[in-house]
């Protein structure tokens, strides 16, 4: 039996979606040890090997065949925006694309004027403002407190990931558009799909039912 | 030394050694079985003006191709794609010919794709086009084909996935959606994302009846049987029409003993105009995407003035050659000429090569 590869996105999401697979009887007891270096974990009983990557690569890893299948937000999935099948909603880690800001740029967004936008995410910033809000903006690529940027004044606004909103407000942001809800995606790909047809969407259908009972 | 001289510009590379004489032996011996259906060898100029490639006769986008311009100012483009250069050639050359008209070709392609995906931007495209044949029997012989090619070359575990457009054609023009949600609508089955489909078409107030069926096409793949439930969920006749086409297809690929190798995909459609009827693509373990694809296109060739049917396929010999090389299936014999010493019997050593070299037998004087 050819072994199926799943590539996880490191953190919670992993672990929750571990969490369903093991109710599958799909088990890797090797990768709860917090000690653990090893990159690579495997279940030899159901033919299934996982492997935690960097969540921005887990769409790389699945485009080309070096995983089968992968669990990443949607997020990430929109940002890379690669080759795959997109086959399931996990319902996990549900949360907002915001475009937020200090409530006074809320002007410069509805008169169309030329703002700075700062994110972690340039290519949905870009396509928002451009495709959507046929806005000009000068995306400021950033890789994390992306708040800051309203607040020292490097941008007029930012679009990132929110899920309750504390960490803006506690910055004096606020959510000003809504541009995408977020959750977990369980991505396939095109190949795998086709070659391992059977494994692949029986263990999609038993996970679909998983999500679907709670 | 300056160090550019020793690197080659990102997406492009040097085939050398074994490997090179690896790839001109498969060409050959993919085109020799190209020419066992009809096919006549064709070579059209690596580059030519953008209007020949623009979006509505390729598959590839504009801001993916290598422009650059002529002394006139042309914008002119490395062709991404051989097909609408087939095309062209058709419509140029067989003008009044009304019987059908067979191309095989095997050439360099550029796609100016983005960095760091560790995609080459120059592939090798070898394939065939047939031209003023718009029968059933045609889409198999072109399958045919490709199968053979594909055997021909080694491969032993593959699959050839069948779509036709003109099933979800008729559905979408039965559910009466806009131009653009159409593309979404296309975005959401090329994904296999039957989730955000149904709630994308529940949003559009499209009928419960046709979410039903939308719904089945992300998930419809797989053996001849899909075909037969999904044509009971529909009364469209043009859908089921496209049905029977594609069962009439699997029996006469049973014919060739080919069946084992074919299946079913009716959530594959383009997300380009470009395709008419059938399309297919070629998958093997190992590779993470099609090794060949191909489909018939029956309005290209008008476009260049000639209103003709046409069907084609084209394999991409990077990937099929990457495929046996990762699942063993090449044989390395690279035969090692033999070595002559021919100091100071100068005139014997060449006597012996040359009558070696006449028996076929490689050999290395020195």
């Amino acid at each position: 039996m050819r072994k199926i590869t799943i590539a996880l996105a490191k953190g919670r999401l992993a672990k929750q979606s571990m969490k369903i697979l093991n109710q599958l009887g799909i088990r890797c007891d090797e990768m709860n040890d917090p000690d653990t270096r090893k990159l690579i974990f495997e279940d030899p009983e159901h033919g299934f090997r996982f492997f935690l990557a960097k969540a921005n690569d887990v769409p790389t890893y699945v485009e080309h065949g070096a995983a089968d299948i992968g669990i990443v937000g949607k997020d990430t999935i929109v940002e890379e925006n690669r080759s795959l099948y997109e086959v399931l909603d996990l319902n996990l880690g549900k949360c907002r694309m915001c475009v937020a800001g200090p409530s006074s740029a809320k002007e410069c967004l509805n008169n169309g004027s030329l703002i700075r936008v700062a994110t972690k995410y340039p290519k949905i910033a870009k396509d928002y403002f451009n495709n959507t809000k046929h806005q000009t903006v000068e995306i400021i690529k950033l890789n994390g407190s992306v708040e800051l940027a309203p607040i020292v004044g490097l941008s007029e606004v930012i679009v990132d990931i929110v899920e309750t909103g504390s960490t803006l407000r506690e910055n004096g942001l606020e959510v000003l558009e809504e541009i995408l809800p977020l959750s977990a995606r369980v991505v396939v790909n095109k190949v795998s799909m086709k070659m391992e047809q059977e494994r692949i969407t029986k263990l999609i259908r038993d996970m679909k039912q998983i999500v679907e009972s709670s | 030394m300056n160090k550019r001289l020793y690197t080659t510009p990102e997406g492009v590379r040097d085939v050398y050694d074994g490997e090179c004489r690896r790839k001109l032996d498969l060409e050959a011996k993919l085109r020799s079985r190209l020419h066992l259906y009809g096919f006549e060898d064709i070579e059209t100029p690596t580059f030519e003006y953008f209007e020949v490639f623009s979006e509505e006769r390729g598959t590839v986008k504009a801001r993916d191709m290598y422009k650059f311009f002529d002394r006139d100012g042309n914008t002119l483009v490395l062709r991404p794609d051989m097909t609408p250069s087939i095309a062209r050639c058709a419509a140029k050359y067989f003008k009044d010919e009304t019987g059908p008209v067979r191309f095989c070709y095997c050439g360099h392609t550029f796609i100016n794709n983005s960095e760091y995906q560790g995609k080459q931007k120059e592939t090798t495209q070898l394939g065939c086009e047939l031209i003023n044949d718009s029968s059933v029997i045609a889409d198999a012989e072109m399958l045919a084909a490709m199968i053979d090619c594909l055997l021909e070359a080694g491969l032993k575990e593959f699959r050839i996935d069948i779509g036709d457009v003109r099933f979800f054609k008729a559905l979408v023009n039965e559910s009466e959606l806009e131009e653009d949600k159409i593309q979404v609508l296309k975005d959401y089955i090329v994904d296999k994302n039957s989730f955000g489909l149904v709630d994308f078409l529940k949003e559009e107030n499209v009928s419960a009846d046709m979410i039903e069926i939308f719904k089945l096409l992300p998930s419809q793949f797989g053996g001849v049987e899909c075909l037969d439930s999904i044509s009971t969920i529909t009364s469209n006749q043009e859908a089921l029409s496209a049905i029977s086409h594609l069962k009439k297809l699997y029996e006469m690929m049973k014919a060739y003993g080919f069946e084992k190798y074919v299946g079913f995909d009716l959530g594959m459609i383009s997300k380009y105009e470009y395709y008419t009827g059938i399309i297919f693509h070629a998958f093997t373990y190992d590779v993470g995407e099609p090794i060949a694809s191909g489909g018939r296109y029956d309005n290209l060739v008008g476009q260049f003035g000639k209103k003709a049917a046409a069907i084609g396929m084209t394999i991409i010999t990077e990937k099929l050659l990457l495929a046996l090389t990762r699942q063993g299936l090449l044989s390395a014999e690279n035969s090692v000429p033999e070595i002559i010493d021919a100091q100071g019997t100068e005139s014997d050593a060449i006597k012996k090569a040359a009558a070696l070299r006449k028996e076929g037998k490689s050999c290395i004087l020195r």
